[in-house]
């Protein structure tokens, strides 16, 4: 009797969590994001200056002036807050169909995930001030221009589905764009401090 | 502190916690560790859910402290500020949480009810995660939530310290309370009423409502939210 209550508990606690909350999580997003190979040419340009080894050096042999540097780290900041906001949006106005609001930000983030190509120029990182990009982005430039560049395609991706009528599909591409934040943000950003 | 054997009398080994509560202990204890390892390590879909079997343990174990057995109801551990200073001075003889553990675990399970609920309506920096009931509320609370939800883990790792101190001060004073908490046995001085068991079907009944509301809320508690 004993065992099987153990069992029986063990496998209800477990099957409570069988159902689905609302989120744009990503199933198998990542494949899709990347069919379209076009990059954005501001992206290529400027954050992969150089390949791999080279492009450390450079960031040692020419860094940004502090202030310039501070100043794009803020911009940085800010346009990142500013997707964040609009994707929060986004994933509240996709709960209420709210296809107006889905495609104003959409729009919005689309827009700033261009703007993102000129925010990670070499030195900028937090050796230079504070900032929860981590060195890596510079040491893996190719790896972060392509992340970077299926954050751009997924949120242009997601700007077209929301200029249709079709939920489902923007909610296929919000998972889609989400996975493109993760993916980027779980390797490249550092935890927050408080 | 009193030891529970008074008078020199042969103390028996007889079960104070029942299987229920032994469960919620460890599956609590071992969620919480989970919980905070998938939220430092990128899965915060499975920090959710984690959350979602903490409600239900927590549904489950308040409605156990009203039909379970004697000593996991609060009826039969909650006592006063008098019953507290009796037990401070050595004068308490039971078996069960003392009228002084019984204060800790209320604070545990009020703590972790909080810090469930701030979850519930939070939402990730990115917006990525919804908690279930993070429709229900707007994104700039959704947003405080998770801020205090992140601080309120501070609380609780505090009182889980603290309880981990009271477990090895009595250990000191040589009352061992994790073999019971583990086995469901104890000494038991003689003559000290015994565990009235609570009935297994109604612990399935305590859990199967657990799981109910746990569901509805990961539904976004209709018809209020989605």
């Amino acid at each position: 009797m004993r065992s099987k209550l153990l069992a029986a508990s063990c496998a209800c606690v477990l099957l409570a969590a069988c159902g689905g909350w609302k989120s744009g999580q990503a199933n198998s997003a990542q494949g899709n994001i990347s069919k379209d190979n076009r990059p954005p040419a501001t992206a290529k340009a400027s954050v992969v200056t150089n390949n791999g080894m080279a492009n450390s050096m450079v960031m040692l042999a020419v860094p940004l002036p502090k202030d310039r540097a501070l100043q794009v780290m803020h911009v940085r900041h800010e346009g990142m807050e500013a997707i964040g906001d609009a994707n929060k949006a986004v994933h509240r106005a996709l709960g209420s169909s709210d296809i107006g609001t889905v495609r104003a930000n959409a729009a919005k983030i689309a827009q700033l995930s261009q703007q993102a190509s000129t925010w990670f120029p070499a030195g900028t990182g937090p050796d230079v001030g504070k900032t929860r990009a981590k060195p890596d982005i510079w040491q893996s430039a190719d790896d972060f221009a392509a992340k970077l560049r299926g954050f751009q395609t997924a949120a242009r991706a997601l700007q077209l589905a929301a200029g249709g009528n079709n939920v489902a599909a923007m909610n296929a591409r919000f998972a889609d764009l989400g996975a493109t934040c993760k993916a980027c943000h779980d390797k490249y950003r550092a935890e927050e401090n408080h | 502190m009193p030891r529970q054997v008074p008078g020199g009398g042969k103390s028996l080994r007889q079960v104070v916690w029942d299987l229920p509560v032994r469960l919620f202990h460890w599956l609590l204890a071992a969620l919480i560790a989970f919980s905070w390892w998938t939220v430092h390590n990128h899965h915060t879909d499975w920090h959710i859910w984690s959350g979602c079997a903490i409600l239900t343990l927590l549904i489950f174990r308040i409605l156990w402290g009203f039909v379970g057995s004697s000593t996991a109801r609060f009826a039969s551990f909650v006592r006063g500020p008098s019953a507290i200073a009796d037990y401070w001075r050595g004068r308490w003889a039971g078996i069960g949480h003392n009228p002084l553990g019984a204060v800790s675990v209320l604070v545990l399970l009020a703590a972790v009810a909080i810090q469930v609920g701030l979850g519930l309506i939070a939402e990730d920096e990115d917006g990525i995660y919804l908690g279930p009931l993070a429709g229900l509320v707007s994104t700039d609370t959704s947003d405080k939530a998770r801020d205090i939800h992140e601080l309120w883990f501070d609380v609780i790792l505090a009182l889980i310290a603290l309880h981990l101190l009271a477990i090895l001060y009595y250990r000191l004073r040589g009352k061992k309370l994790t073999v019971p908490m583990i086995t469901g046995r104890a000494d038991v001085a003689p003559g000290t009423s015994p565990m009235r068991p609570g009935k297994w079907w109604m612990a399935l009944i305590c859990l199967a409502i657990g799981i109910g509301i746990t569901r509805w809320i990961i539904a976004g508690a209709p018809p209020f939210g989605s």
